[in-house]
């Protein structure tokens, strides 16, 4: 860079800084909404409870190294094992995927940061309270003993007396605020804030795996969640969703459960296939072979996931037809992945590899996972599964996949993008030690598990029996799996070294081709100077000048003329430039709405529902306040983006960024009401004590308040939003949509009436049924009080009117619930 | 919008039918069916009814996909969309064949 250059963006950085840098000091840490710093944090906390989750693995194989070991009793275990599960897939594995993404995302898109960078913090810190309540039940001895899938009757209230159950049940639901929260922030991200020109053939293969996985997370998810609440419900208020002398059934559970924890499995894989599609091609020094068929490819996997939930189930009596659909996409599933591996393999072929650190990880991903997909295959299979099923096999399965297909392909990300992350180069070499540790104690502990499954060893015994003839391979695998934990532990050590001691580095060390690789390292809390113009899914490659450029504000919104965070929206398919997006200054509102959320959470485990009310109430306030800092007083027209584009501000568009993820919210929204009416049709067909002693009969009131409702609902929000963009009076209409959605409040309030909350588990379904449809009003109709208010003090104009949209979408999901709802409820008491 | 659309309708029609299948055998295997007076072999037939159906639907998907009038004006996209229009198709036919191969409720 020539001097004048360097003049140019020093200038330019210095005008940045100020706007989008942190608060100071600790205060820094609770209020900033910053990606980067959010992402070093979620990184930290994920690799945290890595460790924790880590140590207990070492627990449970000191207890198993022995027959009849004396080192904890069942009690113990039950805790110990089921914390393992639950920390390795719930606070760290999810977690730690989404702060890479957190972290890596807006660079490599080249924009400024997440859609929302609010919520980016609200999910960090829902997060860390909720891994820190659990931790702490561990530590309390409380912990959850269920196992990691808490499967009815055990995780019933006749079986599990203690709050332990209710930990994992609510303090996950809590944990899952993050998940939820993350994925919307990913969808709108990749879709709508990109840099100029990245049209969706030059995405970087990263952020379509993660628009993928943020999609699978929005629809997988809610299923659990629904099961958490109803389990949680039956426990505290018997209404017996599982129990079958009233009509319930322990199925429903495991069918929600595996809706979401198969999926799971590959919201888990998918992503580190993303960081194996953008680091293997590096280190090959050529470009990823078939990145159209590896787009495919992730796509298939993610929709094919969604119909494997049974194969965990095979054992559970189901008929052979049902049992031969599920084999049959399980057998399918295999060929989406089977295209990557071989991408991935075409790539190498094509490229002239390297030996760096990274790629040995991906070596061991290789040889790891094949052979982890290939006993996935043979579990697919049903006879084999019978013989399998629950077994240490199974174990070994699940470890080959998860260790092997996302541990291993994270840790190669994280040592490539170790330049980004802190903005040195690695120096002291223990990462190739610990590799060839892990990769030893892995399969020595792993694959001779498979051998003890197969001689019938049953998980989660507490105890090895004498003569067993599992013996000698427990004591091998413990002995393997301590040095697996060594090795795991120097990786750690290895990578801290580093980050806080070697030497700075240059930018882009591995002469990467995308976006993440134009900024200095590590990356300014604005990450791109200016917002970039590419031609290609390599713009580094085309244009090795990119960073220089971007630098010197030779982009869009370079120089922040108007003192606030700004930034690009482009269109989804072409990227070009759309709108301009502000976002917002720093705020301790996530924090503080984050602990009163979880105080409504965690409240109901000691039975404080008064406190829960206060807290909700709290939330409510809080998420007010939020909202209101949004949108703008003033009309501001066509604003100056650079490069002689003028482009209006996101408060005088029509889909505004929160109508979008709202959108994405709703989705997520509408899988938890599918699931809801998928139990409740569920249990008409399957659970035994069917037909329910007393059918609700819907009357006159009920049908009419919901008639009412629905078309005094859609058709006052429609009137208002028009009022509002011809600059009428919009009051009527809106107050309108307030009495419609208020009249189904009330239609639904007609099934309290008619039936008893915990007589039978049709009674028990038609409540929540009953519930979601007053929730949904309530909510609608608080965000109609919300948009009068914000017309009263000047944030609504004919030409803001992006607010009336939000509040519009929301109406008519309440109202198209409520119908659907109320109908299914109401079906039974018309028919024959 | 609507290039997502078209990358993701055919593959999320073959999940709903998928869903469809399955409830509709639990269905035929619950006593609802029978207190309805319908036999098994009127409830293969409509398994098999609703497969084909299924089957129809995706070739008609995978042909709009690539007609004038609905494929992508980008040819990436519109490739993209043929592609998983594709494996909506062959997800449909294998993973809906044991309609028409295995036993119903045993």
């Amino acid at each position: 860079m020539t001097e004048k250059k360097r003049m140019t963006a020093l200038r330019l950085h210095k005008a940045l800084y100020p706007i989008w840098r942190n608060d100071p000091g600790w205060k820094g840490v609770l209020t900033t909404v910053n990606n980067n710093t959010i992402g070093n944090m979620f990184i930290l906390g994920a690799t945290g409870m890595f460790l924790a989750g880590g140590i207990l693995a070492m627990l449970i194989r000191a207890q198993l190294a022995s027959p009849r070991s004396a080192f904890m009793g069942p009690e113990i275990y039950n805790q110990i094992f089921t914390m393992h599960g639950t920390i390795m897939m719930f606070l760290f594995a999810i977690p730690f995927f989404e702060a890479l993404t957190v972290f890596l995302l807006p660079g490599m898109l080249g924009t400024r940061d997440l859609a929302f960078p609010r919520l980016s913090s609200y999910g960090f810190w829902c997060y860390m309270i909720g891994s820190t309540i659990m931790i702490v039940a561990l530590v309390a001895g409380v912990a959850p003993d269920g196992g990691w899938f808490m499967y009815p009757p055990l995780s019933s209230s006749a079986y599990s007396s203690g709050i332990n159950t209710d930990i994992w049940l609510l303090g996950i639901s809590f944990i899952e605020i993050s998940a939820i929260g993350a994925a919307v922030e990913v969808v709108v991200t990749v879709l709508r804030y990109r840099a100029v020109g990245m049209s969706l053939d030059k995405l970087p293969i990263f952020a379509w795996y993660m628009l993928v996985v943020a999609v699978m997370i929005l629809t997988a998810f809610p299923p659990m969640i629904l099961g958490s609440l109803i389990l949680e419900l039956e426990r505290a208020f018997d209404m017996p969703f599982f129990q079958a002398e009233h009509g319930g059934d322990s199925l429903l559970w495991q069918h929600l459960f595996w809706l979401f924890g198969h999926p799971e499995v590959y919201i888990i894989f998918l992503p580190a296939a993303g960081v194996i599609s953008m680091v293997l091609p590096v280190m090959a020094r050529t470009t990823l072979l078939g990145y159209g068929w590896v787009v495919a490819a992730a796509i298939s996997l993610a929709v094919l996931s969604f119909g494997l939930w049974v194969h965990h189930m095979f054992t559970t009596g189901i008929p052979h037809m049902g049992l031969a659909f599920f084999s049959a996409v399980s057998t399918l599933v295999a060929v989406p992945t089977g295209v990557q591996i071989f991408a991935w393999i075409g790539t190498l072929w094509k490229g002239r590899p390297e030996m760096h650190l990274p790629m040995l990880w991906i070596l061991g991903f290789f040889v790891t996972f094949v052979m982890g997909g290939l006993t996935g295959v043979m579990v697919a299979m049903v006879p084999f599964d019978w013989q399998a099923h629950d077994s240490y096999f199974v174990v070994a399965h699940l470890h080959y996949v998860l260790i092997g297909g996302y541990v291993f392909p994270m840790i190669a990300g994280i040592y490539y993008w170790m330049p980004v992350l802190t903005g040195r180069k690695r120096f002291f070499r223990m990462g190739e030690t610990a590799f060839w540790l892990v990769m030893v104690g892995f399969h020595g502990t792993f694959l001779l598990l498979h051998w003890a499954g197969l001689l019938g060893m049953r998980r989660r015994i507490d105890t090895v029996e004498a003569g067993s003839g599992w013996e000698s391979i427990n004591l091998l695998a413990s002995i393997s799996g301590f040095v697996l934990a060594i090795g795991f532990g120097l990786v750690i050590l290895d990578v801290a070294v580093n980050a806080f001691v070697a030497v700075r580095g240059p930018r882009n060390p591995w002469k990467a081709g995308t976006l993440e690789w134009a900024t200095p390292i590590p990356g300014p809390s604005y990450n791109v100077a200016s917002i970039p113009v590419i031609s290609s899914r390599y713009p580094l490659h085309d244009n090795p000048d990119l960073p220089v450029q971007i630098a010197r504000g030779e982009g869009f919104l370079a120089w922040p003329d108007r003192n606030r965070r700004e930034t690009l929206a482009v269109s989804i398919s072409r990227g070009e430039p759309e709108f301009i997006s502000v976002f917002p200054k720093n705020t301790i509102v996530p924090f503080v709405m984050a602990v009163v959320t979880s105080v409504m959470f965690m409240a109901p485990v000691f039975k404080w529902y008064w406190l829960m009310f206060i807290a909700a109430a709290g939330v409510t306030v809080l998420a007010l306040v939020w909202a209101w800092a949004n949108g703008s007083r003033r009309d501001e027209g066509l604003l100056d983006a650079g490069r002689g584009v003028s482009l209006p501000p996101h408060t005088e568009v029509a889909y505004k960024p929160g109508w979008w993820g709202s959108l994405f919210l709703l989705l997520a929204d509408s899988v938890l009401f599918g699931s809801l009416l998928f139990g409740y049709a569920f249990l008409w067909t399957v659970a035994p004590n069917w037909p329910p002693p007393r059918i609700l009969q819907p009357g006159i009131l009920g049908p009419v308040l919901a008639l009412a409702g629905v078309a005094l609902a859609s058709s006052g929000i429609r009137l208002g939003d028009r009022a509002i963009r011809e600059d009428g009076a919009p009051w009527r209409g809106l107050l309108a949509s307030l009495a419609g959605l208020a009249a189904l409040g009330a239609a639904a309030a007609t099934v309290f009436a008619g039936t008893t909350y915990n007589a039978h588990a049709y009674d028990a379904t038609l409540w929540v049924i009953a519930g979601y449809v007053i929730f949904h009003a309530g909510l609608a109709g608080l965000m109609v009080l919300f948009l009068l208010c914000r017309i009263g003090t000047g944030y609504v104009s004919a030409r803001r009117f992006g607010d009336a949209r939000v509040v519009r979408l929301w109406i008519d999901y309440a109202v198209l619930t409520a119908a659907l709802g109320l109908g299914a409820a109401w079906l039974p008491g018309v028919l024959p | 919008m609507t290039d997502i659309l078209r990358i993701s309708v055919p593959i999320t029609v073959w999940i709903a039918a998928f869903s469809a299948v399955y409830g509709l055998e639990g269905v035929i295997c619950s006593d609802l069916w029978r207190g309805a007076g319908l036999s098994l072999g009127q409830g293969r037939g409509a398994l098999v009814a609703t497969w084909v159906a299924a089957i129809a639907l995706q070739v008609a998907l995978l042909v709009a996909l690539r007609s004038r009038r609905f494929a992508s004006p980008h040819p990436w996209v519109q490739r993209l969309a043929t592609i998983l229009g594709c494996v909506a198709l062959v997800a449909t036919v294998w993973s809906l064949m044991p309609v028409a191969t295995t036993s119903l409720c045993l």
